[in-house]
Formats: C-alpha cells, sequence, structure tokens
C-alpha cells in the first residue's frame, strides 16, 4: 500500500499523517491507526481539498481527511465505487443547463452513479461530480432526444453556489424508476406543497432571476411596504431566506448642514 | 454591448428580460408580443440580437425564426422558452438559432449567453 501525505482532523485539530490507498481498503497512519474497508463506508462528503468519510451504518467514524486534489481523487473513486450505497452503471451530463442556459458541447458520459447518504456522485473516467442532497432543487422523470431517439431519463435540479443547474441520468427505465423514486424520497423535505398567488409567484420569479428588491419594487409598481408583506410570505413558507437587511436613512440636522456646507464654493 | 429586440408574449417575462439585459449595458430597441410583429419589428429596427420566445400566439418563435432568417440569414437570435420544451433546440438550432435559454433563468447566465452569441 503506498502512502501519502495528507492532514487529518484529530481532537479538534489538523494533524499531518500518511494516508495508504489500496484496491480494497485505505489506512490513516497515526495518530489515528485506523484500517478501513471501502464497503464499511456509508458517506462521502467534500469540500475544498478536504473530504469527509463516514464509516458504520450509524456513522459510528467520522474522518476528515485533507490533501492535494489528485489523491482526494483516487480516494473518492474508489469510495464512491465500493462504498456501501445505491448504486448504479449510468450515462449522465452533468451540468447540461446553467442559469438556464444550455451547455455547449455538454456530453453523455459513461460512468457509475451512487446516492450516498448526503449526496448523489457521478464517476466517470475523467470526472467526478457531487450534488449535495440537500442543494437538489428538482427531481423530474422525463424524456430527452438523444441520437434521434425519445429516451428516459431522471433531470435533476440543484444548486452549485447559488447558481442553478440541471443534470441529466440515462439508463434503463426499470433503474431510473428506482433512483428517482429513492431521489423523491431523499429530497421529500424540501417539496413545495403551498401554493403562491400571482403576484407572490412573480416576486419569487425575480428573485430567482437574481433581481433585487429595488428593481422589483420598480417593476411590478409596488411600495416597499408591499414587497416586505410578500418577503414574508416567501420567508414564512420557507421558500426564501434573507440574504442581508439593507437600511434606508434620512440626514440628521447635522448631516444636512454637512452636505449644504459641502456644496459651498469656497467664494461663499 | 447590442441593440436588442425582446420577444414574448408576456410583458413580464419582456419586463424582466429587459432590466437583465439593461443590467448588462444593452440597448432594448423595441419589443415584441407575437411572431408576427417580431418579424416586423425586427425589418424595422434591424437590432444586433433577439430574445425570441418559443411558444406565442399568431404566429411561433420557430416560424419567427425562420422568417427573420429568411430575411437575414446573419441575424443573430436567442431562443427562450421554458421547462420541458428543450426538444425544441433541435429543431431551433436547426432553423438558425445562435443560442437558447430555458426559463426560468438566471440573469449571469442570460448576460453571458447574449456576450457570446453576440460576439460569435
Amino acid at each position: 500500500m503506498k502512502s501519502v501525505p495528507v492532514k487529518v482532523e484529530h481532537e479538534g485539530k489538523w494533524v499531518p499523517t500518511t494516508m495508504g490507498i489500496a484496491e480494497d481498503r485505505f489506512r490513516i497512519d497515526a495518530p489515528l491507526n485506523r484500517e478501513i474497508p471501502y464497503k464499511s463506508v456509508v458517506d462521502l462528503e467534500e469540500k475544498k481539498n478536504q473530504v469527509l468519510v463516514t464509516v458504520g451504518a450509524n456513522g459510528e467514524g467520522v474522518y476528515r481527511i485533507a490533501s492535494v486534489e489528485k489523491v482526494l481523487q483516487i480516494l473518492k473513486k474508489f469510495v464512491i465505487t465500493q462504498a456501501s450505497a445505491y448504486r448504479l452503471n449510468a450515462f449522465f451530463m452533468s451540468p447540461a443547463i446553467r442559469g438556464g442556459v444550455l451547455v455547449k458541447n455538454a456530453q453523455w458520459e459513461k460512468g457509475v452513479i451512487a446516492v450516498m447518504k448526503t449526496g448523489i456522485w457521478f464517476v466517470s473516467q475523467d470526472k467526478q461530480v457531487c450534488i449535495p442532497l440537500d442543494e437538489v432543487t428538482g427531481i423530474e422523470l422525463t424524456s430527452r432526444e438523444i441520437q434521434e431517439k425519445d429516451l428516459d431519463v431522471v433531470k435533476i435540479d440543484h444548486l452549485i453556489e447559488n447558481e442553478v443547474v440541471t443534470s441529466f441520468v440515462l439508463c434503463p427505465l426499470t433503474t431510473l424508476q428506482v433512483l428517482y423514486n429513492f431521489l423523491k424520497e431523499a429530497t421529500h423535505d424540501t417539496e413545495v406543497s403551498e401554493e403562491l398567488d400571482p403576484l407572490t409567484g412573480q416576486v419569487a420569479m425575480l428573485v430567482y432571476s437574481g433581481m433585487d428588491s429595488s428593481t422589483i419594487e420598480n417593476m411590478l409598481k409596488l411600495s416597499h411596504r408591499d414587497l416586505d408583506a410578500i418577503y414574508e410570505k416567501l420567508l414564512g413558507s420557507g421558500l426564501a431566506e434573507v440574504l442581508y437587511v439593507r437600511k434606508e436613512v434620512q440626514l440628521t440636522p447635522k448631516g444636512v448642514r454637512y452636505i449644504s456646507e459641502s456644496v459651498k464654493s469656497p467664494m461663499d | 454591448m447590442g441593440r436588442i429586440l425582446i420577444v414574448d408574449d408576456t410583458m413580464f417575462m419582456r419586463t424582466l428580460l429587459k432590466n437583465i439585459l439593461f443590467s448588462g449595458g444593452h440597448d432594448i430597441v423595441g419589443e415584441a408580443a407575437d411572431g408576427a410583429e417580431a418579424v416586423a419589428r425586427y425589418q424595422e429596427l434591424k437590432p444586433d440580437l433577439v430574445t425570441m420566445d418559443v411558444v406565442m400566439p399568431k404566429m411561433n418563435g420557430i416560424e419567427a425564426l425562420k422568417a427573420i432568417k429568411a430575411a437575414d440569414p446573419a441575424a443573430k437570435v436567442i431562443m427562450c422558452t421554458a421547462v420541458g420544451q428543450e426538444q425544441m433546440v433541435k429543431l431551433a438550432v436547426k432553423s438558425g438559432a445562435k443560442g437558447y435559454i430555458v426559463k426560468p433563468f438566471q440573469a449571469p447566465k442570460v448576460l453571458e449567453e447574449v456576450k457570446s452569441v453576440l460576439s460569435a
């Protein structure tokens, strides 16, 4: 087992150590001294130059590992293809649409899909894509024209740094149905049950498109108070969250005096 | 920056696109609410780019695209349609569309697409 330098989180601190990666397991050296079979892994999360590996059905072990991208890619590939997860061979296209714009040259890639506790992983020869389940904004079983034929696909809408991205999965219909049901269940918490009135729907659409409050007020001819009331509805139904609170101010007499004096010419 | 004609049968969508494109420094030279009006406005205004809704009354976006391309083969048109109508992409591209956006869309991506089509 070849060893590579990594950092692991141990007792709340990052500790330099080495990690060995074999075909069926990986090893983290002192101070952890753990050997972990990939099949015991139940979840894999990633952040920039870090992965979080959860082991055991009840999350008995959680290992946070930081290293260079190449090392993490090898580890992720072994984990995704062998971990205890719902896994299927499929074609995927990710991203296919970004922010409503079709991605030029987006292609179907052959690979493995693993559905883990907190995310869906796509792995192909040269790509590893993770869609965290809490970032999924829509799941749909639909059809798409591929090589002149209408084929069934699962369409997954998700967020990447506030950008809405659409990815597609293609595999036999029976497997697609299982994947679709699994994802529907896993993302049940974000399903929308409430109906919005037309005006609130329009405000939500404008927020989605990136319009700020002032633009929305002008576009829909709304007062500040009206828009605030609509925002409250969106906040109350969990469809929106407060990004920041902006202040509207007026000048005090001292402020007015400052401005009046600042515009006086030197001759006055 | 370009002179843009916005074509959509809903005023809400036209206003949204107008705001997005204006914020990107483009001039909105005109608007049309159906395909037939789009063709007439194109002849009159000769814009640098058209954003064209697909589903519209009187003449749909694909027919309007074909009419505009027949009159001006160099016309730059970005098609704009709702989720679930992505199968229209092939037909639109075959008919000469230079880009395609799917509603709902996000402003930065729309501006990127417009920039890319204008500079092509």
